[in-house]
């Protein structure tokens, strides 16, 4: 199974990945409208790309009450007819990985294995590679590290 | 189809009206710098103080500014120039346009001033005035910090405490250290009591043809990513010009007395001062330096003014300098140009004690440190420094001399023009005075060109010597013509082609870009021709001001002083092959032989865009 892994290291901040992300799924280039987004702030010195780590135990699947969740071969995806736009899904995932804006809930679907923000990163700070024990170690990591930075 | 506004703003009266700009003006100058000079010959009368609340200041974004299209983060900031009494523009990057777009803007226009120190909130299609007194006598990061505290997360463009204090160089900020630079236009802000112009927004841009655009961009990132000057961009960024010119003997020097210094300046030694590469909104090149002196840069244009024309070597020196300018808010070119004249008017002794009130020396670091201050708040001998250029007035004829600034403006290129002949010929015709980022003819030194681009602006068998003076009015021409193209477009020229590489986004690739994001068809000559037509309306407004022939010169040092070291050294530039050249140049620009754009012409132009 492919997942997306984050180097924040390589993050360059230039969003190139969000606006790709918007412009396949919406027809518009909006960072904002997406389903990947980039927390940065050039004053307190830090990129990071904020990306949906496909939950084993996923917050918005189990707390949804419409059952719009279900993990498909490793990915947790939304099923719109079932989705009332409650937003609860994005409130609870502690990730900030689902995004809602105007009337969208955006939910990163890993692009059916071609993901967008992959193909548009400049640096490698994106990468989409086979599960391995290692990289495994380095997705936990990385929550981990969001949630440091998101108590900023 | 695309959605964005244009905002007038009326300080004086608190109006604020919106509009759509017509798609007719967007093609005749498509956006960002274009548009720009376009309103400036339209709105501002001559002879307008440009302090003073007749001034016109605008913000305008890139036709393409952005969207996915590499590099489009870029707006640029206009209005007469307090410094040189021209026209005054600065393009920019950071992530405050791409944010004014997503409010709903494309584009500011600002006029008059505020009673009380004031800033514009723009959000989601709207325009506020707010009370900006909380925030007046902040440094440019302060206040961008605290308009995220109050405000969220905002992108802010502001002027520091220069152009608070109307220093006449004042730049206008946004980020770490992103400028509007040139020409003092953080000034115009202080003069309009305006401190910020803060955006915030989630509408998107809707493009055209959306899967289009993915493809396209693709292929562009591709092409400009196999480039080798594109990675070394990215790792090391601007300093790598600083050994090049270096090697040449051709960085000004403790103000153009020399034209070689410091091996300590290289980009090998600045990268030890990285932490990390970062980017604009878009950028897939990232060449900009998170130092770990607590700033950003330092560029070469940084290491170059601040480094070698002050007399300065140690390196962390130079990168404090930098990140002291860019707090402040002053624009490093002009403040080091004035500070090394300065120096050398006082060890010649056209200035002393009385004026200075202390010892003025090259390579003291505190002194500049202090200078810099000083000049920001306009205390003691910094109140006479703000007034840049000016002074040659006040210190009369002889000061002139050593002057090393065109039409008012203190050069910016850290490079020593009299060696390559056609940088000579931009800084001289730059519609904003000494600056090379206008046409900065880099295809002078390319090692390879391709023998089509070269035929293509050169014409058939031009020998390719930078220190000749033959056809160099086609170099400068072509480059004036596609940077202001790109500037217009809201695209880094950093990938346009002939800025730091033969290849990259030339007008083909631009038709391409313009089509997958509007639908607009423009064959590559329609681009040209928007090119060519900017020049001619900023030149317009130029001559109206007073600009002339006699304008289009060199600073005295160029013309008398043979280069004393290295591989330049000999040269100079020559007053008569120069004047042949600049005759050549009006030619190909179809100027009068005083500079002057042709009645006919203006006609033309004034009858397109009634």
């Amino acid at each position: 199974m492919k997942y997306l892994y984050v180097y924040p290291e390589k993050c360059t901040g230039c969003r190139e990945c969000s606006i790709a992300c918007s412009l396949n799924k919406f027809g518009e280039c909006n960072p904002k409208k997406a389903a990947i987004s980039i927390l940065r702030d050039e004053f307190n010195r830090y990129e990071f790309p904020l990306v949906c780590f496909q939950c084993e135990d996923p917050v918005c699947l189990k707390f949804c009450h419409q059952n719009a969740y279900k993990i498909e071969n490793g990915v947790v995806i939304r099923d719109e007819n079932r989705c009332i736009g409650c937003r609860l899904c994005a409130v609870l995932c502690p990730y900030n990985a689902v995004t809602t804006i105007n009337d969208e809930i955006i939910k990163c679907d890993l692009c059916n294995g071609d993901p967008k923000c992959v193909k548009y990163c400049s640096t490698g700070a994106l990468q989409y590679l086979d599960e391995t024990e290692e990289l495994e170690k380095r997705r936990k990591e990385m929550t981990e590290c969001f949630l440091k930075i998101a108590k900023k | 189809m695309f959605n964005k506004k244009l905002g007038i703003v009326d300080l004086s009266r608190k109006k604020i009206s919106i509009q759509q700009t017509p798609d007719s003006l967007k093609r005749l100058f498509l956006g960002g710098r274009g548009l720009n000079s376009y309103y400036l010959y339209k709105m501002i009368k001559p002879d307008v103080d440009p302090l003073s609340p007749a001034n016109v200041l605008i913000f305008g974004t890139g036709l393409l500014t952005g969207t996915l299209i590499p590099n489009s983060s870029r707006f640029n900031v206009s209005a007469k120039s307090p410094e040189t009494g021209i026209l005054g523009d600065a393009n920019c990057g950071g992530y405050f346009a791409a944010e004014l777009r997503y409010a709903g803007f494309d584009r500011l226009i600002i006029l008059g001033k505020a009673k009380t120190p004031s800033y514009l909130y723009v959000s989601n299609g709207n325009i506020e005035i707010k009370n900006g007194k909380e925030y007046w006598g902040m440094d440019t990061t302060e206040v961008q910090q605290s308009l995220r505290r109050d405000l969220g997360q905002v992108e802010a463009a502001v002027c520091g405490i220069a152009g608070e204090n109307l220093v006449r160089f004042a730049c206008v900020r946004t980020g770490v250290k992103n400028a509007a630079g040139r020409c003092g236009l953080g000034a115009v802000m202080g003069s309009k009591n305006l401190k910020a112009v803060v955006a915030r927004g989630t509408q998107g841009i809707k493009v055209a043809h959306p899967e289009k655009m993915l493809e396209t961009v693709e292929q562009l990132k591709e092409y400009i990513m196999s480039s080798k000057i594109s990675s070394i961009l990215g790792s090391v960024g601007t300093p790598l010009l600083y050994e090049v010119s270096n090697t040449l003997g051709a960085i000004r020097t403790k103000n153009s007395q020399l034209n070689a210094w410091s091996d300590s300046l290289n980009a090998n030694v600045v990268e030890t001062f990285v932490e990390k590469m970062i980017s604009c909104s878009s950028c897939i090149i990232h060449c900009r330096h998170r130092n770990k002196l607590g700033g950003e840069g330092p560029e070469y244009t940084a290491l170059g003014l601040l480094g070698a024309n002050l007399g300065i070597e140690d390196t962390a020196h130079v990168i404090k300098l930098n990140n002291i300018c860019n707090e402040l808010g002053l624009d490093i070119s002009s403040s080091s140009t004035i500070l090394a004249w300065m120096i050398e008017l006082y060890e010649k002794g056209i200035i002393n004690r009385k004026v200075t009130e202390e010892e003025l020396r090259f390579g003291d670091f505190e002194l500049i440190k202090n200078l810099l201050y000083k000049i920001s708040r306009r205390e003691g001998f910094g109140d006479i420094l703000a007034e840049s250029t000016r002074n040659a007035r006040r210190f009369g004829k002889k000061s002139e001399e050593y002057l090393i600034a065109v039409k008012g403006l203190p050069q910016s290129d850290p490079h020593d023009c009299r060696y390559i002949k056609a940088f000579a010929l931009g800084i001289a015709t730059a519609s904003r005075g000494a600056d090379h980022l206008r046409s900065r003819p880099t295809l002078e030194i390319f090692m390879h060109i391709p023998k089509e681009v070269k035929e293509k602006i050169y014409g058939k068998g031009v020998n390719n010597d930078p220190t000749s003076y033959e056809a160099k009015e086609k170099s400068v021409y072509f480059s004036d013509n596609i940077f202001a193209v790109i500037d217009s477009l809201g695209v880094c020229k950093f990938i346009c082609h002939g800025f730091n590489s033969p290849h990259f986004i030339d007008y083909k690739w631009m038709k391409k870009l313009i089509h997958c994001t509007l639908g607009w068809r423009f064959k590559e000559k329609d681009l040209q021709d928007v090119g060519k037509r900017i020049i001619d309306v900023e030149r317009m407004f130029n001559n109206r001001e007073g600009i002339s022939r006699k304008q289009d010169t060199l600073p005295k040092r160029y013309f008398d002083d043979p280069m004393p070291l290295k591989i330049a050294k000999g040269h100079h530039i020559d007053r008569k092959e120069f004047d042949t050249l600049l005759s050549r140049y009006y030619k190909l620009r179809g100027w009068d032989n005083n500079g002057q754009v042709r009645k006919v012409r203006i006609k033309e132009l004034e009858k397109a865009l009634a």
